[in-house]
């Protein structure tokens, strides 16, 4: 945005990274607190656990950049994990290979998975509902049919092959051999092997930089944050806002179908309320990112750090042994805190505004 | 947030012939729900289920008013749910304490819930410091001092629901106005007629829950708050814009903190009174979204999460359409699972058809 460009100097320098600065202290902290935390391993599991939620936080920002709020996400991910659970699972009992299976099945989700957003889009956009009631409405819509699916337990039947990808590495380093990419080398058992990089964690980076390039550097992302700033003002500049919006959406259904995929493939089974947890964590990460609630803000890269907070900060506490509950206090205080901190030294790391 | 962001107030202005009934359509929608449940529902169209609605919708009547106040400042409050399961659980463990320590039982409620309601507003007085002191946007802030409630509550408790309180809890949640015993002509107020047996009280009919009271004198006071003090006034003046307020001379600092500190209070209140009509110290369960289910009900009541507008009675009306949406679809015979997708579809359709013929409203 032009803001940032026209700022100069240290401050600048900071300001724009402030939630940069929070994530190193953060790592910082556990590296020191949390044993096994710093480690490839440590960091990989972050990672791995950050994929689903970086998904729907990203889909969220687009929405929130125009000023709406997308509520679905979270069920939305619910259900593509048992669609894309229910239908692999289905098509291999069928007789039909686990990898052809397994491709169709994702490829049907992700089709299938464009509906809700369409919904939301044309609701939202066309009929002017007001995003939070349309995704309300269409979150209660895509969990009762995913419960309606599975009869309200998860969806098992999952071929291994998921696991497989799922739980895969990009790289394979077995040292003074060799290295081979996503498939594991066969060894002989004993022999040290270095897992460099969850597949799962590459196919997010993939989609994550497509929807940060769209919205950073195209028209589309433009029209974005120029609908989100002024929607008036949108309109008369010729935007066709409506279909837009609509794509908007469909895009955030999108993501989070393909959230749901990755949650089928990491954890192999499809769960109604996979995601249940992650819709609020989504929207905290695009605030965390320093979006506003009212539009007009906010950058896909900004939200992955938030993201990032969220996830270092679950994991490290998870590694330090404290307990569940006790996380909730620890995440509270230190998400206000981090706030505070901001407000308190504006120079130090002022925002762009 | 920005002070362009809180002067943002993107909510049009209806015109005067369709606002009366444009502002209530969630009303009509309602009355249109009752008929047709009238019809479908078994057992629907009945003093005890109507009774049984309003009942059961206390908390939430509760957490939307809460709610109604917040989101007209512009703000969001997030923590509700989690404050009253605070409230309700540090209500009840202080009484299991006292009452095991051979307090008499009134003494030990009337502290309990003393305590609960001190422990909902430290968490709304720490949320109104945040958002109105240091400016932290209402999101994170009552995002934060939810995650504080949520473990200060699993700690009192530790993850199961308080039992062995003082007896008359639920007698006092869930005692009505008047017990009727038509085959004997016997009645009384407040508890079952001494000469009705056990066996019998299937056959008495009970008027009134005392809930009633409770939730009418709420609303009406709340109505009351907003629509016709300086405090309602200033709320919407900062709702509509800060900067103008600021200038108008509103002491928009203590405003904004009153205002958490209101929904908390609300809260906590929602939390006692869900100890009484349950008889147990209910934590909140993490998937349970009643902050949802309250800011939902308030934008279906008309309000806008960019602020300046809203009120009490139409939030009111939105939790009840919310309420016999479920009740009417479950009396009706759709299994539950369907039910998520029906109160769905309906409230598609519902906003639909009062954003396509704004003219009909």
């Amino acid at each position: 945005m032009t803001s940032m460009a026209g700022r100069a100097g240290f401050t600048s320098f900071i300001g724009q990274r402030w939630a940069v600065l929070f994530l190193v202290v953060e790592l910082a902290f556990f590296s020191f607190l949390a044993g096994g935390f710093f480690a490839l391993n440590g960091v990989q599991i972050v990672l791995f656990y950050s994929t689903t939620l970086a998904l729907l936080a990203t889909g969220e920002t687009l929405v929130i950049v125009t000023g709406g709020i997308d509520l679905s996400v979270g069920f939305v991910m619910g259900f593509a994990s048992v669609v894309s659970a229910k239908l692999s699972g289905g098509f291999t009992d069928r007789g039909l290979p686990p990898d052809v299976s397994l491709l169709l099945a994702i490829l049907i989700t992700l089709a299938i998975g464009l509906l809700p957003g369409l919904v939301n889009g044309i609701l939202v956009a066309r009929l002017k509902v007001p995003p939070f009631l349309a995704t309300f409405s269409v979150q209660g819509i895509t969990y009762g049919i995913s419960l309606l699916l599975t009869g309200g337990s998860a969806a098992v039947n999952v071929p291994n092959l998921a696991n497989v990808i799922g739980n895969g590495y990009f790289i394979y380093l077995v040292p003074g051999r060799g290295i081979s990419f996503f498939a594991a080398p066969a060894v002989t058992p004993g022999t040290t092997v270095i897992d460099i990089i969850p597949t799962m964690v590459v196919v997010t980076v993939v989609f994550v930089a497509i929807v940060a390039f769209i919205l950073k550097r195209t028209r589309f992302g433009r029209h974005t944050y120029a609908i989100g700033g002024n929607i008036d003002a949108a309109i008369r500049a010729g935007i066709n806002t409506s279909r837009h919006l609509v794509m908007i959406y469909v895009i955030s259904s999108f993501l989070a179908t393909l959230s749901g995929i990755i949650y089928m493939m990491e954890y192999v089974s499809g769960k109604s309320d996979a995601g249940s947890s992650f819709m609020l964590d989504s929207i905290v990460a695009v605030v965390i990112g320093g979006a506003s609630l009212f539009g007009g803000t906010g950058t896909v890269w900004r939200t992955i750090l938030g993201v990032l907070i969220l996830s270092v900060l679950e994991m490290g506490l998870k590694m330090m042994g404290v307990q569940t509950f006790d996380k909730y206090i620890a995440v509270g205080v230190i998400l206000i805190f981090a706030v505070l901190i901001d407000q308190f030294f504006p120079e130090l790391i002022h925002k762009e505004d | 947030m920005g002070d362009r962001a809180l002067g943002l107030n993107r909510g049009k202005a209806p015109a005067p012939a369709v606002s009366v009934l444009g502002r209530n359509w969630a009303f009509f929608f309602l009355l249109l729900t009752l008929v047709v449940f009238s019809f479908t529902g078994k057992n629907f169209f009945a003093l005890n289920n109507f009774q049984n609605i309003v009942h059961l919708a206390t908390t939430s009547l509760l957490l939307a008013c809460a709610e109604t106040f917040v989101i007209i400042t512009g703000g969001i409050d997030l923590s509700v749910g989690f404050v009253l399961g605070l409230s309700a659980v540090s209500a009840s463990s202080t009484m299991q304490v006292l009452y095991a320590a051979h307090w008499s039982a009134t003494a030990s409620i009337l502290v309990g819930i003393g305590v609960g309601l001190v422990s909902s507003l430290a968490c709304g007085l720490a949320a109104g410091i945040l958002v109105s002191r240091y400016r932290v946007p209402p999101f994170i802030a009552t995002l934060g001092t939810q995650g504080i409630a949520i473990g200060v509550t699993y700690h009192i408790c530790g993850g199961f629901p308080v039992w062995y309180l003082p007896p008359g809890l639920t007698d006092i949640g869930n005692a009505y106005l008047l017990y009727i015993h038509p085959r004997t002509g016997a009645w009384s107020f407040f508890a079952r007629p001494a000469s009705v047996a056990a066996n019998q009280i299937k056959e008495l009919v009970r008027v009134f829950p005392m809930s009633f009271f409770l939730i009418i004198v709420f609303l009406v006071v709340l109505w009351h708050l907003l629509k016709n003090t300086k405090f309602g006034q200033h709320t919407y003046a900062i709702g509509g814009s800060m900067d103008a307020s600021v200038r108008a001379g509103i002491n928009t600092r203590r405003h904004l903190a009153l205002i958490y500190v209101l929904s908390a209070f609300l809260a906590g209140i929602a939390g006692i009174v869900d100890l009484f009509q349950t008889g147990t110290g209910n934590f909140t369960t993490f998937g349970a979204q009643l902050e949802l289910f309250a800011i939902a009900a308030v934008i279906i009541g008309g309000a806008s999460l960019m602020g300046g507008k809203g009120r009490v009675l139409a939030s009111a009306v939105g939790v009840l359409l919310l309420k016999v949406l479920e009740n009417g679809l479950n009396l009706s015979g759709v299994e539950p699972f369907y039910r998520y997708i029906a109160v769905g579809l309906i409230l598609i359709v519902a906003v639909v058809i009062d954003q396509l013929f704004p003219d009909l409203f």
